[in-house]
């Protein structure tokens, strides 16, 4: 009992950091947060069932296709919901705009793709056991997703410009690093982690389009307490949630385990406004 | 802002001019205009489409047949899409726009719950196929008609299937965290338990929890014999069924109707998970154990495939459904006409109308139609044409 | 001087196009409709008009959180939640014994107003995306107690909405009843929206640091919109339960939420005519075409995509005509320095203002090390120095953004240091920022009597029920911004919107909003930059008179020729250390300032 509840949990919170790594992706290079990270897991789930169930394509041109979904959907974020409104940053006009998009791709999704879950393939022929491929999917993409990133960010140049232009986007730009290419491909690089969050979390989550919202705010949540921009704290603050989450759904079972996570959550917040592992705001005046 | 207003006002000239009815009673010629309140969109969908495609059918043959004395049927449709606050608003264009004083539907029983005390305090004849119990009442709604099943009925027939055919005294419930599925699990425990059955376990669970594994486990080591779960959520219901047969744990899954339909068989892992799952289903569209279905659901399944309707992505008792209700409607407004009081009076007084679905009656006491004896459980697996086998162990019961 | 008309007043008074009419004309065009709408419409737009009259009672107090507050509550919904169920079960009889539905409702306000405080108290703490979030967890967080709780509120299966008694329970009679409810939130709106309250949101929301140094404190002032839009949405709730006649948690969903945010936003931020076309509009919309409706809340999301990037005004920038007129291309800033003595000549206590071994660091940076600095009454004292020296951070210091380290700020006897930044307003120290902190979509006018903000006498529910003390309030805030923008020489622009005005302009508007604390100390960050010669000189004899006035100024700038025109002293800084001070002839011939700073 112990065991599933660890690998469920686990599993679940591997999902909802991939997705809180995104929404750091996405805001390390705007300083804006996107209400479309969640979209971009639905996004991921949906499109792979439809392109190795409906389609019939092999499981790994699903896979590609699918992620390549996701770097769409972040660029279109990008020019359209997001460029537009930077120079009014404190206006907030990200959040409606955002908000707006996500709300166009799920909503047209509810209606082409149908609101009931669908099935999501099985993706590697293996047979089932109690620590099965629904669960340890999730977990090698994140593992995957964490290591992919340190090299990109440690090792590459292009890595060492997205580092830069979320770090002093000034001195960026005053470098000569074309700030706006690099904004988009930051977005598209979102795109498809949140895609594929959705892709390797499907078989357990299936291809629905409810799981936007729910992704939105559990995606979230590792982001809030692990500190904005935080990756590894995103990565830990989700497999806390996943836990907590199971282990509520266990213990408590029902309603009120959602009601747990969204008190705890509120609470934690407030006591820590900066998440447990960030930095205080700087300088406003 | 002046524009819409101004908009607002030729639309509801229009509509007025269109409905050409000015009184509150059906106009004495011209076609008859029943409303009709189906979820078409949204999450409940799934039962308002199936259900329309035997509504659509049934009107299309009555008025191909010459109408009712001579004057035709015209459906006003208008889709809640699922929502009960859409529902409130389409429920106003029907009656108040349309005029319409016969109302088919709403579908989903958290439309009903609105649109019920809505159209009785309009005076307005409806008759709907929802299962929530306090969706009739003799004394508050006299003009609303069930022609289908209650949920006490339901539960009944779950938990007596389980505790009198099975022979499983410890039984595990398990519901969703939404509407349908707490008030059954609040139902049908205190049923369980009159029946002198041990429910070791009883949980509501939220149908978006990926993993169910705990929760089986848990069932598992109270010793449960039998599952019964009471949810409309295919995904749901499959992540049940799937994981017992992970655990190749051989109980019986014994509940909601949803258990045998398409979209839950959609999302199995394996086919032979689908084993010893029994749904309610309804004994007069069901197959007999030579494998044929009743007489009149023969004929009305032959009908279907002329007429090119699909039943294979839906469940016969749907469509069975939807096309028994104009039909029932049709043959009280011939006998009596189209005043509402004479309806009612005549539905007060109905008995075993020989519908597809089953065999309505009414009194004056009582607007449930459905009779108990025709609920029954099925083999999920034996699905066929949106049809089932009746479940073991029933012979003539 | 020139006093030609810019701005408003047409070329040709006519009685339709003057101001007074042209704002009230939508209004009164509302209110026949509204109020003649049995006459001529059906019974299903009675059905409609009814929902939009009731989710306006709603939005009309979420457009004072969202859009003159400008915080993102998308999950309001859970108010409106609240207010359904409360009122619904205390009326149904089931779970207590049934009460009147006046008192139900009257209930429902009270319980939304206290849970409206719960769901608006992160807002105090949390950034506005996080705020966001935690409201849509407190809407799931209602509707789940909602299904959970059933021995209460009947779970999934729900329970009756309230009937009013008559002559309010038939349909139009319900019509009536919300129409009222509308009607009086309209009212009481468009009261806040015109009191310095309002204008206080509109300022946290735009200039949040510029709201603070003039006083306003932001946590009571939140707090008192939070309790007002719960009780409003409570409300709300408990008609939307009458007219749904039966409510069950799956009619409170999160697209219901977002189109509340969606209409506040389309109509734009800071109108009250704006958010109720808005509501209205959405409300209506779907209705229009049956297939239109399973898209609804898709082309919602498009319209509001479309507003937030080509009109983020809304629909009150579109009707806002009087904004439309050119400006006129060549105006002159001309301040009237005489004006300053009827601002400034209150009874001005002696005192210095005294920075005393001041030190403030960040991390490693030390931005202020060890400061000593005397404001005198009467005199202006020049702060200069290389940029990054700490001329700014001396006046975050004296202001209260930053606490320091070590050392004191002290005015009169009393430590500012331990005083919170907005307090700092009441000691009479007012500034400008280094870039103009104003609202843009208010005007000129409205900007300025954001300055006296704490001048007011009467209290938020005093302006909500437009009570005496409101109106002496505003007459006498008008009055005085009135005279300060004569001051500073921009009267002719005082009804213009804020945004349309220069740079050089928008700095003579701080001042302006400076000068309504009547300050006794008065920090100028950088007021010349980006003015032209001309400008600069006008802005000099206006700090040498409010000098002469009474008023100690402390003037950090870069224009040198400035500093020495006009100072009686000059502090340079350099590194946060102070490199010399003395009289201006001093500092200029001083050789370490000169191959610091000033340059040979």
């Amino acid at each position: 009992m112990l065991f599933s509840i660890v690998v469920s949990g686990v599993a679940i919170g591997c999902v909802y950091a991939l997705i809180g790594i995104a929404y750091n992706v996405m805001f390390s290079a705007s300083r804006v947060f996107s209400f479309t990270a969640g979209t971009l897991g639905m996004a991921g789930g949906i499109l792979g069932a439809l392109f190795i169930l409906k389609l019939g394509l092999p499981v790994w041109a699903g896979f590609l296709l699918a992620l390549a979904g996701g770097a769409v959907l972040g660029v279109v974020t990008e020019i359209l919901a997001v460029r537009p409104v930077l120079k009014s940053l404190d206006q907030h006009l990200y959040v409606l705009s955002t908000l707006a998009l996500a709300l166009i791709v799920q909503q047209f999704a509810a209606i082409e793709w149908g609101t009931d879950a669908q099935p999501f393939p099985r993706l590697l022929n293996l047979e089932r056991s109690s620590f099965d491929q629904t669960f340890w999917l999730p977990m090698l993409a994140c593992a995957i997703t964490i290591v992919g990133l340190e090299m990109l960010y440690r090792r590459t140049l292009l890595g060492h410009a997205f580092l830069a232009i979320a770090e002093d986007n000034y001195a960026a730009r005053a470098l000569g690093l074309p700030e706006r290419n690099l904004r988009m491909a930051s977005f598209a690089l979102a795109g498809v982690i949140g895609a594929l969050s959705g892709f390797a979390g499907g078989q357990m989550l299936l291809a629905n389009f409810d799981i936007a919202t729910q992704l939105t705010f559990y995606g979230f949540v590792p982001v809030a307490l692990g500190g904005m921009g935080n990756n590894r704290g995103a990565v830990i603050a989700g497999l806390v949630l996943g836990l907590f989450q199971q282990a509520a759904n266990f213990l408590v079972g029902g309603v009120f385990s959602s009601v747990a996570v969204f008190v705890a959550f509120i609470l934690v917040l407030l006591a820590r406004p900066e998440g447990l592992a960030g930095v205080a705001l700087g300088r406003r005046v | 802002m002046a524009l819409t207003r101004r908009q607002a006002l030729k639309t509801a000239g229009a509509a007025v001019a269109a409905a050409g009815i000015a009184k509150p009673a059906i106009a004495q010629s011209g076609p008859i205009q029943v409303g009709y309140l189906p979820a078409l969109t949204g999450p409940s969908s799934s039962t308002g489409v199936g259900i329309s495609r035997g509504t659509e059918l049934a009107v299309q043959e009555i008025n191909k047949a010459g109408g009712i004395k001579g004057r035709m049927i015209e459906l006003i449709q208008r889709d809640t899409q699922s929502d009960p606050t859409k529902a409130v608003n389409a429920t106003a264009e029907l009656t108040r726009a349309a005029k319409v004083s016969v109302v088919f539907g709403p579908l989903n029983s958290g439309e009903s719950l609105a649109v019920v005390p809505i159209l009785a305090r309009q005076n307005i004849l409806q008759i709907h196929p929802c299962w929530v119990d306090s969706l009739t009442d003799v004394k508050k709604y006299p003009m609303c008609f069930r022609n289908a099943p209650t949920n006490q009925q339901i539960g009944h027939a779950s938990n007596r299937y389980v505790v009198e055919v099975l022979k499983k005294k410890k039984v595990a419930v398990i519901s969703d965290t939404a509407g349908y599925g707490t008030a059954s699990l609040k139902a049908y425990v205190p049923m369980l338990k009159e029946m002198k059955a041990d429910v070791v376990y009883e949980n509501s669970v939220d149908a978006a929890n990926p993993d169910l594994k705990p929760e089986l486990l848990r069932m598992q080591s109270a010793g449960a014999e039998a599952i019964m779960p009471w949810s409309v959520n295919a995904g749901f219901l499959s992540r049940i069924i799937n994981t017992r047969g992970q655990m190749a744990w051989d109980v019986p899954i014994c509940g909601q109707t949803t258990l045998g339909s398409g979209q839950t068989k959609a999302l199995l892992e394996k086919p032979e998970y689908w084993n010893k799952v029994y749904p309610n289903n309804f004994r007069p569209v069901c197959y007999d154990s030579t494998g044929k279905l009743p007489e009149r659901a023969h004929a009305f399944v032959e009908r279907l495939k002329s007429n090119k309707v699909d039943m294979n992505d839906t469940l016969l008792w749907w469509i069975a459904v939807g096309y028994d209700s104009p039909y029932m409607m049709a043959e009280a407004m011939k006998a009596v006409g189209t005043d509402t009081k004479a309806l009612t009076d005549y539905f007060n007084k109905m008995k075993k109308f020989a519908g597809v679905y089953g065999d309505i009656s009414f009194s004056p006491d009582n607007h449930d139609g459905y009779p108990d004896a025709q609920v029954v459980m099925v083999e999920a697996n034996s699905l066929k044409e949106g049809a089932f086998n009746l479940a073991p162990g029933y012979g003539a019961s | 001087m020139d006093m030609s008309t810019t701005g408003i007043r047409p070329a040709r008074a006519s009685f339709l196009s003057s101001p007074a009419v042209s704002t009230a004309l939508p209004w009164l065009g509302l209110a026949i409709i509204g109020s003649t709408l049995p006459l001529w419409a059906g019974g299903y737009w009675g059905v409609i008009a009814t929902r939009a009259c009731i989710y306006w009672v709603l939005v009309a107090g979420l457009n004072l959180l969202v859009g003159f507050a400008g915080q993102l509550a998308i999950g309001w919904v859970a108010l409106l939640t609240l207010g359904a169920y409360i009122t619904a079960v205390l009326t149904a009889g089931q779970a207590v014994p049934a009460l009147d539905p006046y008192l139900a409702l009257a209930i429902s306000a009270v319980a939304g107003a206290v849970f409206g405080v719960v769901v608006g108290l992160p807002a105090l703490r949390l950034r506005t995306f996080y705020f966001a979030i935690t409201t849509l967890g407190f809407a799931t967080i209602v509707r789940q107690i909602a299904l959970a709780w059933s021995t209460v509120t009947g779970g999934g299966v729900g329970v009756a909405g309230p009937v009013f008694p008559e002559p309010f329970d038939s349909q139009w009679g319900f019509y009536y009843l919300c129409l009222i409810f509308a009607a009086i939130c309209t009212w009481m709106t468009i009261n806040i929206a015109g009191s310095r309250f309002g204008r206080a949101l509109t300022a946290i929301r735009d200039a949040e640091v510029a709201a603070e140094a003039s006083g306003i404190a932001k946590p009571r002032l939140l707090m008192a919109v939070f309790v007002f839009s719960g009780a409003t949405a409570a409300v709300a709730g408990g008609l939307f339960a009458s007219l749904q006649s039966y409510i069950t948690p799956d009619a409170f969903t999160t697209e219901l939420s977002v189109l509340f945010f969606i209409g506040v936003l389309i109509g734009g931020r800071g109108s009250i005519i704006g958010p109720l076309l808005g509501t209205i509009l959405l409300t209506v919309l779907p209705e229009f075409a049956a297939p239109l409706v399973a898209w609804s809340t898709f082309l919602y999301a498009v319209l509001l995509l479309a507003i937030v990037l080509t009109m983020p005004g809304g629909i009150a920038e579109l009707i806002d005509f009087k904004n439309r007129r050119p400006l006129q291309t060549n105006r002159a800033i001309v301040p009237r320095p005489e004006l300053l003595k009827r601002l400034l000549a209150e009874d001005q206590e002696p005192g210095t203002l005294t920075l005393e071994q001041v030190e403030l660091h960040f991390g490693g940076v030390r931005a202020i090390d060890g400061l000593d600095l005397t404001i005198v009454p009467g005199q202006v004292h020049g702060l200069i120095g290389p940029n990054g020296s700490g001329k700014t951070t001396t006046l975050n210091v004296i202001s209260g953004y930053y606490i320091p380290q070590n050392g004191r700020a002290v005015l009169r006897g009393a430590v500012l240091t331990q005083l919170a930044h907005h307090r700092r307003a009441h000691m009479r120290i007012a500034r400008t920022f280094q870039t103009p902190r104003i609202v843009g979509e208010a005007s000129v006018l409205e900007n300025v009597m954001i300055g006296g903000t704490i001048d007011g006498t009467g209290t938020f529910f005093e302006s909500l029920l437009a009570l005496p003390r409101h109106w002496k309030d505003e007459k006498k805030l008008r009055e005085t911004a009135t005279l300060a923008l004569s001051a500073v020489g921009l009267e002719q622009l005082a009804h213009v919107r804020a945004d349309r005005l220069q740079h050089s302009e928008l700095r003579f508007v701080e001042i302006a909003r400076a000068l309504m604390l009547r300050p006794a100390f008065l920090l100028l960050d950088e007021p010349a930059a980006g003015l032209s010669a001309d400008e600069i000189r006008r802005l000099g004899t206006l700090v040498v008179a409010m000098a002469k006035n009474g008023a100690g100024v402390l003037l950090v700038e870069h224009h040198a020729d400035l500093i020495f025109d006009i100072c009686d002293l000059v502090t340079v800084l350099n590194l946060g250390k102070k490199l010399a001070a003395g009289t201006p002839a001093e500092i200029r011939s001083h050789r370490e300032v000169v191959s610091a700073y000033l340059g040979g």
